[in-house]
């Protein structure tokens, strides 16, 4: 937060920019629309879609990239094998509800298998490469090689979707008004329940890992070692022990998002490169090492995804890049990175 | 707008080389400078002593550029240099020497001359190779014979002893036509025939070359300048040339009772 | 790398200087080729081979002499292969525009160049490594574009049929002229690599990479440095996209797909960064692996889909065991023949 007030502070013309817009979207939301306004922008119920299917992304997305973004601003190690590690977390997933038929089980599981892979990547592998940032990047490309053939081996090339449990399955009706009846009444917007479960999920997770961060000692330590290495060492913790967590929790988050994804999307070969890119996006925008920048980040590009494929199909991507492409031009360590 | 030669030289004869005007550098909540007002002539040798921790470096890389202060001015020949980079400083005539040599290890003592002497020059994205006779080329030569490494010319930079790889350092802030200069710890680790070396290189100087001497061995510092700024947990504590410095009290009891170099 | 002065006398044949002996060999070799080997072998195996190396170059260029890894170099390649099919002939016409080659062409590869200097302000002013992550991104970024937009590059599909213009009434993706073609191309981007590695330029180069604070306290502009860098590897990529291109004799999305980007940095990994002829070396090593897994793998009795599983694990032994990939591996070897030979010399001293 003190981050937030320096900002505040020292932008005075951004905060307030910023400040609008956030009315300004608020607005858009929760009042419902003149028609002059659906004229214009269509229905406010596709925009209401599209937003929220922006912000479910996000949280989608903030899962993946947390774990990585944790992992290469405390160890400077670029995990390209983080998006394997979703989609082999999605996999596993799917095979565990499939198997016991409960959906919830799959998720400590695969956060145990998942975390298990990481912890022996950290163990064995990089513990060995301290310091050859460059070198420990390779190898997680030679290890996202390696796994992607492995899965498609195993799983095939098809497609594979976990279906959500009943009790979460189906539309709910959410306090958005999305438009006004002929006779005046109010009509509510209804949206997949699942997906604002997840939403629900996410930022629960997200505020339980920010607090962990602040106040625990752990968590200090590492946001500690995300700012200088030194810090960590002079500490006198065993760093790799805090190396070892960080990297298997990362993991393992990694691997339920891949559950989380399988059950909005699904799974197949190449998702593990779209996750991986999504992550990567995400911490290039959010900033290096930053829950809140990836949680910023993450939902910045959902929202962006979204509104882009429903207003702008074929420009989407561009929306994307150029989101990328202006932080990398103003604020090359992201909006919440740390200014090395 | 480069200002033309003769308007350097005008400019040079009148405005201080180096005048600093409330410098302070933060470092989070540390303070490593405050408050730092310091004025150099064209051509005057000062040192700057303080014991470790006082902000010497700091001040340094300040100077150089690496960082912005965190408020205060920089003025170089009369030009504010408060937020160019390094590279237009040096550019200006500002050069600066490493308390740990800073030289490439994996390139020839001409390699490393020859860069210095480039970077001063146009032509650094030159895809031409120089060829017999460059100028540059020349420069470069000459330099190396300056500081006495002739032998060692096509060796690599990380065979050579210490005390040549000080040598070494020097020549690369002589490159080009240097107007100040700053001399981080150079009799660090020499023997005392380096260092007699050192004092004679430093005092052979050409006259309107200025620089500033970071040193902890007084001996060094004190017999090559004409005034000694000193300063203490960031600030400055004491100014005056070097006998007074030395009889002062109170940075015998604070300094000089520490032993030498 | 080891020094890069003294200045040359005039009137001697500079640039060959830097090229260590073996490499002559391999060349002559290589002229000859077309009479020893076949013609699928000319095309298919050292065609692809020049050209992935020249790409693969590129990205060396950048690591190896500029300590930036840079995935953007096929993203570089494959857009000055588009350029040539929108502005060329190919079997889109509702979409090419039919110029002549000596146009095409050189806009082509200032166009890509221009990109891969973008790319490269955008990725010069953060620590090294985020490079990877920002190329990787573009280089995503552009590939979900293209596969998207029909107006300027026809999406899913590309472009087919598009093919080297017949100069000097050749027809140049024949065998034979192609090898030549190729061969030709790569040589040049090989020399001028070399060269550029022992001017100011090419030294300074290294000089950032090794301590880029020194260098910009020598009065070098370390960003501008960079980025000109970027320029110059682009060229070289830009040449091997449009080969590629006809070689393929197509231009698709997946031309630089997430996998064909990563493949660079594996081909220029295997091959070793330190010296221009390693990207060379590990694209040979790619492409015969490329057409021959399937056997050699069905040799050891498994599927013979499993290639990318071969590569992947082959990489990963390099990355361990020889960080300087084969080319370090071989240095290393013969280093160590050296001493053992010193060893058994009469009399001798032994080895330090």
């Amino acid at each position: 937060m003190g981050t937030l007030q320096n900002l505040s502070t020292r932008h005075p013309i951004w905060t307030f920019v910023v400040l609008v817009l956030v009315v300004g979207l608020a607005w858009l939301i929760l009042a419902p629309w003149p028609p002059d306004l659906e004229q214009a922008m269509g229905r406010k119920r596709v925009f209401l879609n599209a937003i929220l299917s922006g912000i479910t992304l996000g949280a989608l997305y903030f899962l993946v990239a947390s774990g990585f973004t944790l992992v290469f601003g405390l160890m400077r190690n670029v995990n390209l094998a983080h998006g394997s590690l979703y989609l082999l977390g999605g996999y596993i997933g799917y095979g565990v509800a499939e198997v016991t038929g409960y959906w919830l089980l799959a998720f400590p599981v695969v956060f145990i298998l998942v975390g298990a892979v990481g912890l022996l990547l950290q163990h064995q592998v990089f513990r060995r490469m301290e310091g050859e940032e460059l070198r420990q990047t390779l190898v997680t490309i030679g290890i996202s090689i390696v796994l992607a053939d492995l899965m498609l081996w195993f799983w095939g090339g098809q497609s594979y979707q976990v279906l959500s449990p009943d009790w979460l399955s189906g539309p709910m009706t959410l306090p958005l008004v999305s438009s006004i009846s002929a006779n005046g009444e109010a009509v509510y917007l209804s949206y997949p329940r699942v997906r604002i479960a997840i939403l629900i999920a996410a930022t629960v997770i997200g505020l339980a890992m920010w607090f962990a961060l602040s106040r625990s000692r752990l968590g200090i330590l590492i946001r500690a070692g995300v700012d200088d290495r030194d810090i960590l060492a002079a500490s006198g913790v065993r760093i790799q022990y805090v190396f070892l967590a960080v990297f298997a929790f990362g993991a393992g988050m990694a691997g339920m998002a891949g559950i989380v994804g399988g059950t909005f999307q699904s799974l197949s070969p190449g998702e593990d490169t779209r996750f991986l890119l999504a992550s990567l996006v995400v911490v290039i925008v959010g900033g290096m090492g930053s829950i809140p920048g990836a949680a910023l980040g993450a939902v910045i590009i959902g929202l962006a995804e979204q509104i882009g494929l429903v207003y702008a199909p074929t420009y989407s991507v561009v929306f994307t890049f150029l989101i990328m492409a202006a932080v990398l031009a103003f604020r090359p360590h992201g909006l919440l990175g740390a200014q090395h | 707008m480069i200002p033309s030669v003769a308007e350097r030289l005008n400019a040079a004869g009148s405005a201080n080389a180096l005048e600093l005007r409330g410098v302070t550098r933060l470092f989070g909540a540390l303070a490593a400078l405050t408050d730092v007002t310091l004025n150099v002539r064209p051509g005057e040798r000062r040192a700057v002593l303080g014991s470790n921790g006082a902000g010497k470096t700091t001040l340094f890389n300040c100077i150089t550029g690496d960082f912005p202060p965190s408020s205060g001015t920089i003025r170089f020949f009369g030009e504010d240099v408060t937020r160019f980079p390094p590279h237009e400083r040096i550019r200006r005539g500002l050069r600066r020497t490493y308390q740990i040599s800073a030289l490439f290890t994996g390139l020839s003592v001409l390699d490393n001359v020859y860069l210095a002497c480039r970077g001063v020059s146009r032509g650094r994205f030159s895809l031409v190779r120089p060829r017999t006779g460059d100028t540059l080329l020349q420069s470069a030569e000459n330099l190396i014979e300056a500081v006495h490494l002739q032998d060692v010319r096509d060796r690599l930079v990380g065979e050579l002893s210490h005390g040549q790889q000080r040598q070494l350092e020097i020549a690369l802030a002589l490159a080009g036509a240097p107007r100040f200069i700053l001399f981080d710890e150079p009799a660090a680790g020499l023997s005392p025939k380096e260092r007699a070396e050192l004092i004679e290189i430093l005092t052979s100087m050409p006259k309107h070359i200025g620089f500033i001497i970071i040193e902890h061995d007084m001996d060094v510092a004190l017999r090559v300048v004409e005034n000694v700024t000193m300063l203490h947990n960031g600030r400055i504590f004491k100014e005056g040339p070097p006998e007074e410095i030395e009889s002062d009290d109170e940075v015998q009891e604070l300094y000089l009772g520490h032993g030498h170099g | 790398m080891a020094h890069v002065l003294p200045a040359t006398a005039p009137g001697r044949l500079v640039v060959l200087e830097g090229i260590p002996a073996p490499v002559w060999g391999i060349g002559l070799l290589l002229l000859l080729m077309p009479a020893l080997a076949n013609n699928f072998v000319l095309f298919q195996i050292f065609g692809w081979s020049f050209i992935l190396g020249m790409i693969a170059l590129s990205l060396m260029v950048l690591a190896g002499y500029g300590g930036m890894v840079s995935l953007i170099q096929m993203t570089v390649g494959a857009l000055a292969g588009y350029v040539v099919a929108i502005l060329g002939t190919s079997g889109v016409p509702q979409i090419s525009l039919g110029w002549p080659w000596w146009l095409y062409i050189p806009l082509a590869i200032l166009i890509a160049t221009l990109f891969g200097t973008l790319v490269g302000t955008l990725a010069v002013r953060t620590e090294g490594i985020y490079t990877i992550m920002i190329t990787l991104a573009i280089a995503a970024a552009f590939f979900y574009f293209t596969r998207q937009n029909y107006t300027i590059f026809n999406g899913y599909t590309g472009f087919n049929n598009v093919v080297p213009p017949a100069l000097f009434g050749v027809d140049w993706r024949q065998p034979v002229p192609f090898y030549y073609l190729t061969l030709g191309c790569a040589t040049l981007s090989y020399l001028a690599v070399v060269w550029m590695a022992r001017t100011p330029f090419g030294l300074a180069l290294q000089g950032v990479r090794d301590n880029p604070r020194r260098m910009s306290a020598l009065g070098f502009s370390v960003t501008a440095h960079r980025i000109l860098a970027y320029s110059f590897a682009s060229v070289i990529a830009a040449f091997g996209g449009i080969l590629l291109v006809w070689q393929n004799a197509q231009v698709v999305p997946g031309t630089a797909g997430i996998p064909q980007v990563i493949d660079i940095l594996v081909i220029a990994v295997v091959g070793g960064l330190k010296r221009p002829i390693g990207p060379f070396i590990g694209a040979l090593i790619y492409a015969v692996l490329s057409v021959f897994s399937s056997d050699i793998l069905l040799a050891f009795g498994m599927s013979g889909e499993r290639f990318k599983l071969v590569v992947g694990l082959g990489f990963l032994a390099v990355v361990f065991f020889s960080p300087d990939g084969v080319l370090g591996l071989w240095q290393r070897w013969r280093a160590r023949m050296q001493r053992s030979s010193r060893d058994l010399r009469p009399g001798g001293e032994m080895a330090s």
